[in-house]
C-alpha cells in the first residue's frame, strides 16, 4: 500500500462531560476507500467533523499526508472534498449560482470537471436550490465534494436519499476515483455498502474505534446463523458457550464460529426437532461480534 | 464571496434605507406648510410647557423647530441615530451568525478559505453597508434641505456623519455578542435590547446631574449630536474611541469565531 494520507492520532472529544470519541487512532493510505461504520451516535460525525475542524478537538490531531491539519491550511483543504450527511446549501441561489460559487474559491479550474459530473449525475442547474428534492440536493452535494478532484473523500451517509439507480452512479464514481489513487473514508451505518466498496473497515460503538479490519478478512471469518428446536435448548445453550441471538421457548438462534462438520459432532447427543443452518450477512458479523 | 455577502444582505439595506428616506420624504412635504408664523407662535408656547431637562434631552434648547434643518437637529437625528443604530445591531448579530444558523457553515468550512477570511469580509460588507446608509440617507437630506431653503452646510454634513460613529460600535459589539451562539433567534433581541438600553440611559443621562454618569455606559454618547450642533465640529476624542472600541470588538470577534465550535 502507498503512503498515509489521512492520520488520526488519539482523537478524543467530550463534550463538557459527555463522551463523544475517546482516543481513536486510524490511518488511510493513498489510493483506499475505508468505511467507518457504527451504529447511530457511536461518534461517527463526531470524529468526521474534527477532521473537518468544525468543532475543537479534547485532544488529538489529525494529520494529512503527515502535515498536521489545522483549521487555517488553505492548501490542505484545496485537497479535500467533503459531503456531510445532512445537505445544507445557500437556498436563494440556483445550482449554476452554487456551483459557479464553488469554482471561485479554487485556483485551479475545475469547470470542466463540474460538466462531466453534472451529467453523470443528471442535475438541471437551473432549479432553485430551495426547489430540490432530497436526492437531487444530495446530488449536488457530491458534485460539489468532488467537482475540484481532491486527493481525499470524506463522505458521511453519502448515498441516503439517492434511488437504486443514482447509488450506482455513485458507486461508480468511487471507483473512478479509486482508481485515479484518491483515498476516501465513507461513513455509513449501511452495512450492505461497506461489502459492495471498501477495503478496509473500522467498527466504532460508544466512541471507540473498536476494530479495524480489511474487507477480505471479514469476509473469511466463518459465522454461521444457527436455529434450534430442541427440549435441550438449554443444556446445548451451556454446552456450546454460545452468543445467543434470540430464544423462544424451546427454539434458539445463536452466531456459530464452528465448521459445520464440528457443530454437527458437538450436537449429535442431543435430541434436535429441528435445525437451521443460514450464512452470516455482514451485518450478522456486525451484530455478532462487536455488540 | 464578498460580492455573494452584498447580494444577500441587499434587500435589508433597501427597507432599513427607504423607511428613513420615506420619513424624511414626509417630513419635507409636510413642513412648509406647518412652518409658517401662526403655527410657530403656538409650537413656541407649546414647547414651554416642557421642563428644559426634556428640551434638553431632544436637544430642542438649542435649536429651534423653525426650519426643516431646525427639525433635522432636534428629532430628525434621533431618527437617523435610532434606526442605523437598530440597523447596524440587527447586521452584526446576524451577518456571521446566519451560517451557523442556516446550517450551510458546514459547506463554507470545507471550502479553501480561512475562519479569519470569512470573519473579515462580513464585517467589510456590514461596514460597507452602514456607510451607505449614512450616505444616502445623507444625501437624501442635503436634497432635501437645498430645497426647502437655506442651511449651514458644515454643519449638516457633520451631523450626518455622527451616526456612523454609534452605529460601527453597535455593529461590533453585536457582532461580537453573536459568537457566543447558534442561533440568529437568540441575538435579534440582545441587540434590540443594546440599542434601546443605550438610547435611553442618553436620554437620561442628559437630564440632570445625577444622571449624567449614565452616558458612561451608552454608545449614543459617542455620537454626539449636541457638540455638533452647538461647535460645530466633531470631537476627534469620540473619533478615536469610535474606532478603537469598533476594532477592539472586531479582533475579539475574529479570536472567538476562531476558536468556536461551529456545529
Amino acid at each position: 500500500m502507498g503512503k498515509n494520507i489521512l492520520e488520526i492520532q488519539n482523537l478524543t472529544k467530550y463534550y463538557g462531560k459527555i463522551k463523544g470519541v475517546e482516543n481513536l487512532s486510524l490511518t488511510l493510505k493513498e489510493g483506499e476507500i475505508f468505511g467507518f461504520i457504527g451504529p447511530n451516535g457511536a461518534g461517527k460525525s463526531t470524529t468526521i467533523r474534527s477532521i473537518m475542524n468544525l468543532i475543537n478537538k479534547t485532544s488529538g490531531k489529525v494529520l494529512i499526508e503527515d502535515k498536521e491539519f489545522h483549521k487555517e491550511d488553505v492548501e490542505i483543504k484545496e485537497n479535500i472534498g467533503y459531503l456531510p450527511s445532512e445537505i445544507y446549501l445557500y437556498d436563494d441561489l440556483t445550482v449554476k449560482e452554487m456551483l459557479d460559487y464553488h469554482e471561485r474559491f479554487y485556483k485551479k479550474d475545475i469547470h470542466k470537471r463540474r460538466i462531466e459530473l453534472v451529467e453523470k449525475l443528471q442535475l438541471d442547474e437551473k432549479k432553485k436550490i430551495e426547489d430540490l428534492s432530497l436526492g437531487n440536493l444530495k446530488k449536488l452535494g457530491i458534485i460539489l465534494a468532488f467537482m475540484h478532484e481532491p486527493k481525499i473523500l470524506i463522505l458521511d451517509e453519502p448515498t441516503s436519499g439517492l434511488d437504486p439507480i443514482m447509488q450506482n452512479v455513485f458507486y461508480d464514481l468511487l471507483k473512478e476515483e479509486k482508481a485515479k489513487g484518491n483515498t476516501i473514508f465513507y461513513s455509513t451505518h449501511i452495512l450492505s455498502e461497506v461489502s459492495k466498496i471498501c477495503d478496509r473497515v473500522g467498527i466504532i460503538k460508544d466512541g471507540k474505534l473498536i476494530k479495524v479490519e480489511k474487507m477480505e478478512e471479514l469476509s473469511k471469518k466463518s459465522l454461521s446463523l444457527v436455529t434450534i428446536t430442541s427440549e435441550q435448548s438449554k443444556e446445548i445453550e451451556k454446552d456450546l458457550k454460545v452468543n445467543i441471538i434470540s430464544e423462544d421457548a424451546n427454539t434458539i438462534k445463536f452466531g456459530n464460529n464452528l465448521s459445520d462438520d464440528e457443530l454437527i459432532k458437538k450436537l449429535s447427543k442431543y435430541t434436535i426437532d429441528r435445525i437451521l443452518i443460514e450464512e452470516a450477512t455482514l451485518e450478522d458479523m456486525f451484530l455478532h461480534y462487536y455488540q | 464571496m464578498f460580492k455573494r455577502e452584498m447580494k444577500i444582505n441587499f434587500k435589508n439595506f433597501m427597507i432599513w434605507t427607504s423607511i428613513l428616506i420615506g420619513l424624511f420624504l414626509v417630513v419635507f412635504l409636510v413642513y412648509p406648510s406647518i412652518v409658517n408664523s401662526e403655527n410657530m407662535q403656538m409650537m413656541d408656547e407649546m414647547m414651554k410647557i416642557f421642563p428644559e431637562e426634556m428640551l434638553k434631552a431632544f436637544n430642542m434648547d438649542i435649536s429651534s423647530i423653525d426650519s426643516a434643518f431646525g427639525w433635522l437637529k432636534t428629532e430628525g437625528f434621533v431618527f437617523v441615530l435610532l434606526i442605523t443604530g437598530i440597523y447596524s445591531g440587527l447586521l452584526g448579530s446576524n451577518i456571521l451568525l446566519k451560517e451557523e444558523s442556516d446550517k450551510t457553515i458546514e459547506y463554507l468550512n470545507s471550502v479553501p478559505v480561512t475562519r479569519k477570511k470569512i470573519v473579515i469580509t462580513k464585517i467589510l460588507c456590514g461596514i460597507l453597508y452602514i456607510t451607505l446608509m449614512v450616505v444616502v440617507i445623507g444625501i437624501f437630506n442635503f436634497i432635501g434641505l437645498s430645497l426647502s431653503g437655506d442651511f449651514d452646510r458644515k454643519s449638516y454634513i457633520l451631523l450626518s456623519i455622527t451616526p456612523m460613529l454609534s452605529s460601527i460600535v453597535i455593529f461590533g459589539v453585536c457582532i461580537f455578542l453573536s459568537t457566543f451562539t447558534h442561533k440568529t433567534k437568540k441575538t435579534m433581541g440582545i441587540s434590540l435590547g443594546i440599542v434601546f438600553a443605550s438610547y435611553f440611559l442618553n436620554i437620561i443621562s442628559e437630564m440632570g446631574e445625577s444622571t449624567e454618569f449614565l452616558k458612561y455606559i451608552s454608545i449614543f454618547t459617542l455620537a454626539d449630536i449636541r457638540n455638533v450642533i452647538i461647535n460645530v465640529s466633531i470631537n476627534p476624542w469620540m473619533v478615536v474611541l469610535s474606532v478603537a472600541i469598533t476594532i477592539a470588538f472586531m479582533m475579539l470577534t475574529i479570536i472567538r469565531y476562531d476558536r468556536k465550535e461551529l456545529v
